[in-house]
């Protein structure tokens, strides 16, 4: 018997009417707003150029379009908040296996239980037979 | 020759609700993180949008930040999910209680 998709009303509805009734008011406030037209980036060559002279803080009229800031302190700070990322999962994927931790980069298991078994499996029968 | 602001304005709200809709109505913990990585799009879109139409190169940086920083998150949040499914058998963001209140 196929089986069709079917929306789950019930406690889910009042928060999904929230969130359309939201598109609602956001569409109407945009629709009925008038804006003038676009400044764009006359002047400088070319955008992608630009943005790697504000990148690393290279200011001027010949470079990047007027109003625009250097964002090299940010631009660290990113490479830094993504080095944590990296340490966090890292330390997040961390487990352990009958009582000794198991890193992505060391584990003690490993070399009891063979390379083989880096995935995170479990032993086949042939290897229990083995041991 | 470039489109109005205003189209940009709708199909970044319409994004956004997309994403609203996602976090508030679904358990599963991926659906939440590309529900927040839809909301997070849909805010760099108005930023490069008014971008064009100041002129300045600022709002289309502070997009790329954007999508440096949801990387981090996603990075972060799927190392989490990988304990939170070891710990109980499931991604369903309902089922751990205990740091609620």
């Amino acid at each position: 018997m196929t089986t069709k998709p079917e929306l789950d009303l019930g406690r889910h509805l009042l928060p999904g009417i929230i969130a359309v009734g939201l598109f609602v008011v956001m569409a109407t406030l945009v629709v009925r707003s008038s804006f003038g037209d676009p400044t764009g980036f006359g002047g400088v060559g070319s955008v992608t150029a630009a943005i790697g002279f504000a990148l690393f803080d290279i200011l001027g009229a010949e470079t990047v379009p007027a109003g625009t800031e250097g964002f090299l302190a940010a631009f660290e700070t990113i490479a830094f908040v993504l080095v944590a990322a990296l340490v966090g999962g890292v330390t997040l994927a961390r487990r352990e296996v009958e009582g000794e931790v198991v890193t992505a980069l060391r584990s003690e298991v490993d070399r009891r239980w063979g390379p083989e078994q880096t995935d995170g499996g479990s032993p086949t029968e042939r290897e229990d037979d083995a041991r | 020759m470039t489109a109005p602001l205003q189209y940009y304005l709708l199909l970044s709200a319409a994004l956004f609700c997309v994403g609203l809709f996602g976090v508030l109505t679904r358990n599963n913990a991926l659906i939440f993180l590309m529900s927040v990585e839809l909301m997070l799009n849909a805010a760099n879109v108005n930023f490069v949008a008014f971008s064009v139409y100041h002129g300045n190169l600022t709002g289309q940086l502070f997009a790329l930040f954007v999508i440096a920083l949801a990387a981090a998150e996603v990075a972060v949040g799927i190392g989490i999910f990988l304990v939170l499914y070891r710990n109980f058998g499931e991604v369903d963001v309902t089922v751990p209680t205990t740091m609620r209140w």
